[in-house]
């Protein structure tokens, strides 16, 4: 499997999980910390999220996630950091019972 | 639908309703549509005892049907016919997620990563929480250090004197930061950053200029001789050094000149050696 195969996925499944109310925003940035987004996030990226949140006041987990679409963030965080966003949802679900230990 | 558990989590009311159906669907279809996964990644999960217990009569009639009529019968004939949308709705969700798990730790190239426990939310209190507290500056890695650095990190140790600071004081005085601080957590991934090919656009280098011919520099004040091939080139181009004529070196009175062997200073070795200082 190629790298854009994984990172087309990956950006689906956030993408599908945040419709689908597995996980909220704030969810991601609990693992998509400050720490990892300034770690790899461009700089023009970063500045975006910076000027956004400086024209709204604020800086919501949703109003990151506005800039770093699920597409920009399997492009750019470590796919690890976005499976463990995914699996600790799942674990809260309760999906993973008796299936992961 | 699936309805969250219990307790609170992060804002969410109990019984806050989940579409992890369509979670699924949509996972497991578009590994399938990626490459990601093959049918046969579905069915090593969803194994026919599976099915047996938990695909309702008319979907194993429609399954039957398929299977009778088609010239070989395979993972991908089943997968096609049930649909993952049934999967998903009908196959126990402890079950599709054990798939999509295999799939995503072969996406992660075997990576196993501990999952978090079913009642423990990730938040900065919580220990098995990534690292989320803020960093007190973040210092780009490009950039040189402040100059507050710069002054205080310790040189190689010269013998000027006893007024030097001890490097301990230079230390403390220095750091608001412990260097393991200042670069990137061991969790973030960043070896198998390299491994993905996922690389920052870089700027293409620019080709190296031609290099200048010698006849073309501007003539300097005074003409300098010329260097033949195994002279010092230096003294060629250090114009600042250069006073005068090419023999001017020879005009020194014989008082001006210092009798090596019988200087006291420079006595090194023999039995004079350390009588004199």
């Amino acid at each position: 499997m190629s790298n854009d195969q994984r990172q087309a996925w990956f950006a689906r499944v956030m993408e599908s999980g945040l419709e689908n109310d597995i996980f909220a925003p704030s969810d991601v940035l609990a693992h998509a910390t400050p720490d990892v987004l300034a770690s790899h996030l461009p700089a023009e990226l970063l500045s975006r999220v910076l000027a956004s949140s400086l024209a709204a006041g604020s800086m919501t987990p949703e109003r990151v996630l506005e800039t770093v679409t699920p597409e920009l963030m399997a492009k750019h965080l470590p796919h690890e950091v976005l499976w463990q966003c995914i699996a600790a949802a799942a674990a809260r679900a309760g999906v993973d019972k008796s299936v992961t230990s | 639908m699936h309805r969250r558990s219990r307790c609170t989590r992060g804002g969410r009311q109990v019984g806050d309703v989940v579409n992890l159906k369509a979670f699924f669907v949509t996972t497991l279809s578009s590994a399938l549509d990626l490459g990601i996964a093959v049918p046969d990644d579905v069915l090593r999960h969803v194994t026919p005892d599976v099915l047996s217990v938990s695909l309702p009569r008319p979907l194993w009639a429609r399954l039957l049907t398929a299977c009778v009529g088609a010239a070989r019968v395979d993972a991908q004939l089943v997968v096609e016919t049930i649909g993952v949308a049934n999967l998903c709705e009908h196959v126990p969700a402890p079950i599709i997620w054990a798939c999509i798990e295999e799939l995503a730790m072969r996406a992660l190239g075997g990576v196993v990563i501990a999952t978090p426990a079913v009642s423990s939310r990730p938040n900065a209190s919580s220990p098995t929480a990534p690292t989320s507290r803020p960093i007190p500056i973040p210092i780009p890695l490009a950039t040189p250090p402040p100059p507050a650095e710069l002054r205080t990190t310790p040189s190689a140790p010269i013998a000027v004197g006893p007024s030097i600071p001890a490097p301990a004081e230079a230390d403390d005085g220095r750091g608001r930061l412990p260097p393991s601080q200042r670069f990137r957590q061991s969790n973030t991934g960043i070896g198998r950053l390299a491994a993905t090919g996922a690389r920052r656009p870089q700027a293409h280098a620019a080709p190296a200029p031609a290099p200048i011919e010698p006849h073309v520099e501007a003539p300097r004040t005074a003409p300098l001789p010329r260097v033949k091939r195994g002279e010092t080139q230096s003294d060629d181009n250090d114009s600042e050094t250069f006073i005068g004529g090419k023999d001017e070196w020879k005009n020194v009175d014989d008082e001006q000149l210092v009798d090596w062997s019988a200087a006291d200073e420079t006595v090194t070795n023999g039995s004079d050696f350390g009588r004199k200082r």
